[in-house]
């Protein structure tokens, strides 16, 4: 139960306590522990506590790559990571008629053009997993015969210069921490005569973009289409860059009003219509990461959020 | 918001180092991570991602417009207990609003969705038409106390209002 602070959209205290409730019903949830949420101290300062078991840091969330790789050797705390329900993909930016990337047949000569291994080892310290589209295999309403596109240069050439897109400068607007696989993005579009420009994410798009890299996660049970399929490309989209799509508006539909136990067939449709529309740059799942101390078990949520019923002190 | 403000009967154990896990979390979405911590639902996800029951124990479809919930015997760290009155109370009070959900309205329940406590442990949810995100809607429909609605309400003091404020 929170006995100090709030945390809003907004705004958030400069702790947030939260302590053990005596009556909770749940044993196997019961946490042992106050949990304090330090608001102050910053994510950098964080890291190295925990690194060098200064005792004012336990856990660092959301690490990116590059921090995860600069966390130094140490028998105080560790990097650990969670194969969480994520996506990182590019969001092409179909926003003018007359965009080139309104074209499915565009989108997937540059989806060919993309060897997506590469661009997680490369770009991310190989922190995730190559996925077909938007779900895990493995994961409810993963489509077991639905494979990655393929990396296929001269297949993406051949499409791209047919474009009109030939030699040229490929504008991604992304988070600094996605710079990295921008710049693996340009290797692999260098192979085909085009190249990338990274521009970081200020929240104002540049007019002349072409790709928005876009993290995103899903928190729900089962159910990942409201969640994560519908924020780029359903009716009321946040992170849609171009027109409505009645096709994919009217698979959503479907998905609302077909019985519980019959849902997940229709989420793998919804799967299989995003790859075959190439409707966005599919990369990988990348993994949630954390610093985490020698001193505690930590147990982090493929929903990506910090609960923290289950961890514990050591010992 | 203080300790007395939710509801903390106090007089437990001393904390300290021994018994505190500090974290740093730059999410974005914190809020709903410490929503997550502190308030509970029907249903919830585990660590590895699945569907599980919560203050519901269980739920079943009766036919394709009415799901039946069963709820658990519970009580409020404030020692009220909890039952389907209560969740029909977090029904109404979300419905009273018209776009609650930070997330968006794709968490709302229809208009014509209804709810009622049927007896001390069961709930029935009519939706008309049908609504396969039921469940994911009831993940996000959270069950606080009386003491809660009374005193908070998800209000926003700025503003006096709950809308995206859930």
């Amino acid at each position: 139960m929170l006995t100090e602070g709030v945390s809003l959209i907004d705004s958030r205290s400069d702790r947030v306590v939260m302590e053990p409730n005596a009556t909770y019903w749940n044993p196997a949830r019961k946490p042992t522990v106050r949990i304090v949420y330090d608001n102050v101290i910053g994510k950098d300062a964080g890291i190295k506590s925990v690194a060098s078991g200064d005792g004012r840091v336990d856990v660092v969330f959301d690490l990116t790559p590059a921090e995860a790789k600069a966390f130094p050797q140490s028998d105080k705390g560790k990097i650990q990571t969670k194969k969480a329900k994520t996506i990182l993909t590019g969001v092409f930016n179909e926003n003018k008629p007359d965009s080139v990337w309104r074209d499915p047949a565009v989108r997937r000569a540059f989806n060919l053009a993309i060897d997506r291994q590469f661009v997680l080892d490369q770009g991310a310290h190989g922190y995730g997993t190559v996925i077909p589209a938007f779900i895990q295999p493995g994961r409810y309403g993963a489509d077991p015969g639905m494979s990655p596109l393929p990396h296929d240069p001269e297949a993406a050439r051949a499409g791209l210069e047919k474009a009109g897109l030939g030699g040229r400068e490929i504008v991604i607007v992304a988070s600094p921490s996605w710079q990295g696989v921008v710049e693996a993005i340009g290797q692999c579009l260098s192979k085909i005569g085009l190249s990338a420009r990274f521009v970081s994410d200020r929240g104002d798009l540049p007019e002349d973009f072409d790709l928005k890299l876009e993290w995103y996660f899903d928190w729900t049970p089962q159910y990942p289409v409201a969640c994560v399929h519908r924020e780029f490309f359903g009716r009321d989209a946040t992170l849609r860059q171009g027109p409505e799509d009645p096709e994919f508006d009217a698979l959503y539909e479907k998905l609302l009003h077909t019985p519980e136990e019959r849902t997940e067939e229709v989420v793998r449709e919804v799967e299989r219509y995003i790859q075959d529309r190439s409707k966005a740059l599919f990369l990988y799942s990348p993994f949630t990461l954390f610093a985490v101390s020698d001193r505690v078990a930590f147990t982090p949520y493929d929903t990506c959020m910090s609960e923290l019923a289950e961890t514990r002190i050591k010992g | 918001m203080d300790a007395q403000a939710t509801g903390d009967p106090g007089g437990g154990q001393p904390w300290g180092p021994h018994n505190t896990v500090t974290v740093v979390d730059p999410s974005p979405v914190n809020w709903l991570s410490i929503t997550w911590n502190t308030m509970e639902e029907a249903n919830r996800v585990d660590h590895d991602g699945i569907g599980q029951p919560s203050l519901a124990e269980s739920w079943t479809w009766l036919d394709r417009e009415t799901l039946e919930l069963k709820m658990r015997g519970a009580v409020y760290q404030d020692g009220e207990p909890f039952n389907a009155a209560m969740f029909k109370l977090g029904f109404d009070k979300v419905q009273e609003w018209t776009n609650p959900h930070p997330p968006g309205a794709f968490l709302n329940f229809a208009r014509d969705v209804t709810c009622e406590a049927v007896d001390e442990r069961t709930i029935r949810m009519r939706f008309p038409g049908g609504d396969s995100a039921a469940l994911m809607k009831l993940r996000g429909m959270h069950l606080p106390s009386t003491r809660f609605w009374n005193e908070w309400g998800f209000i926003d003091p700025k503003t006096g209002s709950a809308e995206g404020h859930w």
